[in-house]
């Protein structure tokens, strides 16, 4: 294969491993999502909770921001002597680091809607959950999905760790690039879907938060 | 607000509830953590270890309805085995006897292949209840290799002939082999009694290419690497058997076997099937023809009639 330039060689590769690198985008991505959707399943009630308990708050934050200062790849090997190996410990890895941006902007998300806006909610005669849903939601959704989004491009990028313990997805073609003694083409193949990834899933959340905006703050064209 | 705190922490225990229930087997990835029916197979970092696991897994699922899952990019083989011990797999679809004898058994090494393969067997059965397959039929060690050219010229075949020529002969050999003990550069130039011009520490893939392009006399390389075949070198005979034999084979756990019994006879099918022209190809696809080791391996049952023995 020597006689392709790299570019040659990646055409070459997709060509012949076409779906082998569908099966691990998939993969990949799945990770990733899982990761994210259980951070936010979590994250977001937290954010909710704590933002009504300023100290409270604070504690959690500097909670998450110590898991986040911890570099991926001991965070992934601490949790690998737990979990063992395989697809959950990179899912756990996944889900600690999209925990802090999710919970930092539900936070402040709700923290910086106007106290006006729900003081007038509490006097038309909204019980908390009403100003829950119907007023501090939807004006903090923009920040929210915002950390979300923050959330899933980190996590494509540390799934692409995850093939070190053995979870497979695109990092496991990087990595085959960097043991081949001429690799540069195989390392080019998984890192540009990786990077695809990242901006379409980044693409897409936004589309979706546009959806979900309420039709009242959506700007006149 | 007391009531509400209630609420928020019921909600929270379910949640939890949901994650840790759900995160056993998540729709699309479910068979990658086992427990749930899937078989997974352990693999080194190594181009040949990845094609051999791919060829258990793709005759595993494509004769039988099980799931199977790689645990790929493993470090080394102790990490393997340890994999094996803890559950987190099931199969080592590449061990080799030498390596196992010496690092994961730490048992003293000896130079005689069967001795190796039989005390290898019986301590993995007795300390681990696993099960030592026989050889895939081929065996992965370092060998010296020479051009055709070279092999005419100075009429070498067997190690002990490059002692008339080794004065003048550079050889390059990989740059951990340089420093190893027990069976380095040291041992071997004083078991032979023999001492080149001048050693050349590189990366083990670049010999083959220093060697076919004259850059070099003589170099240490490994007996299955593809390059050997595709650069027609000659592979020197270890005749005094300084080597420790690397007996390929795959380790099973015994668990995996009373709970699957039908899968004992279907991966006895491999044995003795893969000789070392065979992998040495299958590794030349992977290493040098960008073909990805899944790919490479289904190909290679495909063209086989998966060994159903009945063309």
């Amino acid at each position: 294969m020597s006689h392709l330039n790299t570019f040659q060689q990646l055409l070459y590769y997709y060509d012949h491993n076409g779906m082998y690198v569908l099966q691990q985008f998939l993969r990949h991505f799945l990770i990733s999502i899982y990761g994210v959707l259980f951070a936010a399943i979590i994250g977001i009630p937290i954010g909710i909770f704590i933002a009504r308990n300023h100290k409270l708050g604070n504690f959690v934050i500097s909670i998450a921001n110590v898991i986040q200062t911890i570099p991926s790849l001991a965070l992934l090997s601490i949790i690998m002597i737990v979990m063992g190996l395989g697809v959950n410990t990179v899912i756990m890895t996944v889900f600690l680091y999209s925990l802090l941006p999710i919970i930092k902007n539900t936070y402040t998300g709700m923290r910086n809607v106007n106290a006006n806006i729900i003081d007038s909610g509490r006097g038309m005669g909204m019980t908390n959950w009403q100003i829950l849903y119907m007023v501090r939601l939807p004006l903090s959704l923009s920040i929210i999905m915002a950390g979300i989004r923050n959330a899933l491009v980190l996590a494509i990028g540390i799934t692409a760790i995850g093939a070190f313990v053995g979870a497979g997805g695109l990092g496991d073609i990087i990595i085959r690039g960097t043991n081949a003694t001429n690799g540069g083409a195989l390392i080019l193949a998984g890192a540009l879907p990786t990077a695809l990834m990242s901006i379409i899933t980044d693409l897409l959340l936004n589309l979706i938060e546009k959806w979900l905006q309420p039709t009242g703050m959506k700007k006149e064209a | 607000m007391k009531k509400n705190l209630r609420r928020w922490l019921v909600a929270f225990a379910i949640l939890m509830m949901a994650i840790v229930t759900s995160s056993c087997s998540l729709p699309g990835l479910g068979s990658a953590q086992g427990s749930n029916g899937s078989i997974r197979i352990a693999s080194l970092n190594t181009t040949e270890s990845q094609v051999l696991s791919n060829i258990v897994s793709e005759l595993i699922s494509h004769e039988t309805n099980y799931n199977t899952a790689i645990v790929n990019n493993l470090g080394s083989a102790p990490l393997m085995h340890q994999a094996l011990i803890r559950g987190d797999a099931d199969i080592q679809a590449a061990s080799y006897s030498g390596t196992e004898l010496t690092t994961t058994l730490d048992l003293p090494p000896t130079k005689n292949a069967q001795k190796a393969t039989d005390i290898v067997r019986k301590a993995v059965r007795d300390r681990y209840d696993q099960t030592d397959f026989p050889s895939y039929g081929f065996t992965n060690t370092f060998a010296f290799m020479v051009t055709q050219k070279t092999a005419k010229k100075y009429d070498l075949n067997d190690v002990s002939d490059l002692r008339k020529v080794a004065n003048k002969f550079t050889i390059g050999v990989d740059s951990n082999w340089m420093n190893r003990k027990g069976d380095g550069y040291k041992d071997f130039t004083r078991y032979y009694n023999m001492d080149f011009a001048k050693a050349y520490p590189m990366q083990i893939g670049l010999v083959y290419s220093a060697l076919a392009s004259d850059k070099m006399d003589v170099v240490l390389g490994y007996s299955t690497d593809g390059r050997v075949d595709s650069y027609h070198l000659k592979q020197l005979k270890d005749n005094k058997h300084f080597f420790p034999p690397y007996q390929a084979s795959m380790i099973v756990n015994n668990s995996l076997l009373r709970e699957h019994p039908d899968l004992k006879p279907l991966l006895h099918r491999l044995d003795g099937k893969i000789n070392v022209h065979t992998m040495r190809k299958l590794n030349y696809q992977v290493d040098d023809q960008l073909l990805e080791p899944q790919v490479v391996a289904k190909k290679f049952l495909e063209e086989n009639n998966y060994f159903r023995g009945d063309k």
